[in-house]
């Protein structure tokens, strides 16, 4: 379904990914680990389309080519990006943004507008999956939230937007115990055979929440090894120092697939 | 014409022999187009030829009592006064009864007054006086047009209100003007508010952008009253509103707050200042500005605590967007203090179009061009989050909507 090949990506003179190769099939969760500094946010970034970034190889979703895309047209292509840091939008309504939303990639893909009541309802069944009180939906996107009500509120949007593909940039981080539980199982309902996610984090205390079938240790602008959810255990005894010397042979491994 | 109305105007007539316009070493006037100011041409007040038939499209469409000024002169055949509720006089200056005037036109200020100021006791004694004795639900509108003539090309306007104790009502002054000819309107409004009252003052600025707008607030507040003043300065090639709010009573509050909204060549010019004079008054100065093209906004925002204003409590916050690199502003806190257990705070800033959250709502799908029109509505709208006037709110909206397409 997502197909990543060769991709790079850098700032003036930084290269910051170096050739990373990535496939991700439908209905599979893929996390990606790091370091700081490997490169991590950068591939999310790159994959929604954030501007600044001087990007080479291939990116398609369903074939479709990512890179030739403006952010709006990825989104209406079926690209979610769960921000690390959402973006506080004061003066502007949370529900009149999240339709705003919904009807702009509805537009671009010749569906039927949704009208606001329609979508209020929506909305709500949404709002429970994150556990979120009603009046989070008349306040401005993001003005004054937690950094838990935040992240809930990324959430509640990939639940509206009804993603193809889902990149989750450190959406544990900043949150507490209560929260990451709620934002995980949010996460958890919206899997499904036709949706994909690439699940970004530092730490693997996320990754007990939700399970991943793969792991991928990004170090340095590129995939250094792959393998399944105990890989992120493995990380979470001996840490990166191994792989960030490039010295993969030495590091005692277990339960990866041959 | 009551003999108030009358020697107040000879006065100014007689300094109008020494006028001089003010020039761009007035701090005040610094950014104003003089050369175009000079070729403004005031006269006394005459009705034109032909009364605008449309002014109703150009204005919200307020449920209530209003009255209509057309080249400073009250058009009573588009005014709305014959309901007014009790308590409630709305009366042209030229009408005004002998003891309504009196006291109201004879008004003292500590500060010099400028020369649109005496041009207009000179030629605006045609405007409107309010005397309110009541607390009103009802808003009233006042709405001045001018059309510029052959004998002279803008028009001068004096609006008295006058709050008597205890009384509230809401007033809305929308200005406008008509056809695409060069000239301008002068409207100064006086406002007087005894013990306990409460107005709450709204300015709709929305001339054609080939004229000028002087508008000038003078308002004198006694013990406990309640000023809540909103300004939108939308129209116009240049306008200029300038506030001078004394706090003469104790525990007196004033709420200045505005939006300017600049495109084209407009130049859109804020002048405030708000003196304490007693204790334990409190005011609140909050504007914002949207510069887009090579517009130029002023906020020049004053606080003046006098000897003796113990316990004042002030804030000030300018905030404003440029969204294009020929857009410019000019921001001025100004505080004097010359009391104790004094609270007075400040802040100006100046940004462009957030780029994260153009870019958060482009990854939500947004277009970029309805992501920048979010954006800058959010940051306008935040003026409004007080205005409870649906139809005044709506109107402001689907104005900036329009100029924004």
């Amino acid at each position: 379904m997502l197909h990543v090949e060769n991709l790079t990506a850098s700032i003036g003179d930084t290269q910051i990914l170096k050739g990373l190769n990535l496939d991700v099939g439908a209905g599979e969760v893929h996390a990606i680990m790091g370091p700081n500094g490997s490169g991590k946010s950068t591939f999310a970034h790159a994959l929604a389309g954030r501007d600044g970034y001087e990007i080479g190889g291939t990116v398609t979703l369903d074939g479709a080519d990512l890179l030739e895309m403006v952010p709006e047209a990825r989104a209406a292509a079926g690209v979610f990006m769960g921000f690390q840091y959402p973006v506080e939008i004061p003066g502007v309504n949370n529900m009149y943004f999240l339709r705003t939303a919904l009807n702009s990639v509805r537009r671009t893909r010749g569906e039927e507008q949704i009208g606001a009541s329609d979508f209020l309802k929506d909305a709500q069944e949404a709002m429970a999956l994150v556990e979120m009180k009603s009046d989070f939906l008349y306040r401005s996107v993001n003005a004054g939230f937690s950094g838990g009500e935040k992240k809930r509120n990324e959430i509640l949007q990939m639940a509206i937007m009804q993603p193809r593909l889902a990149v989750l940039d450190e959406t544990d981080s900043g949150l507490d115990i209560d929260a990451l539980r709620v934002v995980a199982s949010g996460v958890n309902s919206l899997r499904g055979p036709d949706r994909s996610m690439i699940v970004i984090t530092h730490y693997q205390r996320l990754l007990d929440y939700i399970k991943p079938d793969f792991v991928h240790v990004l170090v340095d602008g590129k995939i250094v090894k792959s393998g399944d959810h105990t890989l992120a255990l493995h990380l979470e005894d001996h840490g990166y120092a191994g792989f960030v010397n490039h010295d993969l042979d030495d590091a005692p491994l277990t339960g990866v697939p041959a | 014409m009551s003999q108030a109305v009358l020697a107040s105007r000879s006065v100014a007539l007689e300094q109008m022999a020494s006028l001089s316009l003010p020039t761009k070493r007035d701090e005040a006037w610094r950014y104003a187009p003089h050369k175009k100011l000079g070729q403004l041409t005031f006269g006394p007040a005459t009705a034109p030829d032909a009364v605008p038939g449309d002014i109703d499209s150009q204005i919200p469409h307020i449920k209530g009592p209003r009255i209509v000024i057309v080249n400073g002169v009250v058009d009573a055949s588009l005014s709305r006064l014959d309901k007014l509720p009790s308590g409630v006089q709305v009366v042209s200056l030229a009408d005004a009864p002998a003891d309504l005037a009196a006291g109201m036109l004879d008004r003292e200020y500590d500060g010099p007054e400028d020369a649109y100021s005496i041009i207009n006791r000179a030629h605006g004694a045609g405007g409107a006086l309010l005397h309110i004795g009541a607390r009103i639900d009802e808003t009233l509108h006042i709405v001045d047009v001018v059309v510029p003539g052959v004998a002279h090309n803008a028009s001068a306007t004096r609006v008295a209100i006058e709050m008597a104790a205890g009384s509230s009502a809401t007033v809305v002054e929308t200005r406008i003007g008509s056809g695409d000819t060069f000239g301008g309107s002068n409207v100064r409004t006086e406002i007087s508010l005894a013990p306990d009252a409460s107005l709450e003052h709204i300015i709709l600025q929305d001339l054609p952008s080939a004229q000028i707008h002087l508008g000038r607030v003078d308002v004198t507040q006694a013990a406990r009253s309640t000023l809540r003043a909103q300004l939108f300065n939308l129209g116009s090639d240049y306008s200029r509103v300038a506030y001078h709010v004394y706090l003469n009573g104790e525990a007196a509050h004033a709420d200045l707050s505005g939006l300017y909204f600049g495109f084209g060549t407009q130049t859109l010019d804020q002048q405030i200042t708000v003196v304490h004079s007693a204790k334990n008054c409190t005011s609140r100065q909050s504007y914002r500005g949207v510069l887009d093209d090579s517009s130029t906004g002023i906020w020049n925002g004053g606080v003046d605590v006098r000897p003796g204003a113990d316990g004042s409590d002030s804030e000030q916050s300018n905030a404003n967007l440029l969204l294009s690199k020929q857009a410019e502003i000019n921001t001025t806190p100004r505080l004097e203090i010359l009391a104790d257990e004094v609270s007075c705070q400040h802040g100006a800033t100046v940004g462009q179009l957030d780029e994260e959250a153009l870019y958060y709502m482009r990854s939500r799908g947004i277009p970029k061009d309805e992501a920048s029109r979010l954006l800058i509505n959010g940051f306008a709208d935040q003026v409004m989050e007080d205005l409870h006037i649906d139809t005044i709110r709506s109107w402001i909206t689907e104005r900036l909507g329009h100029d924004d397409a």
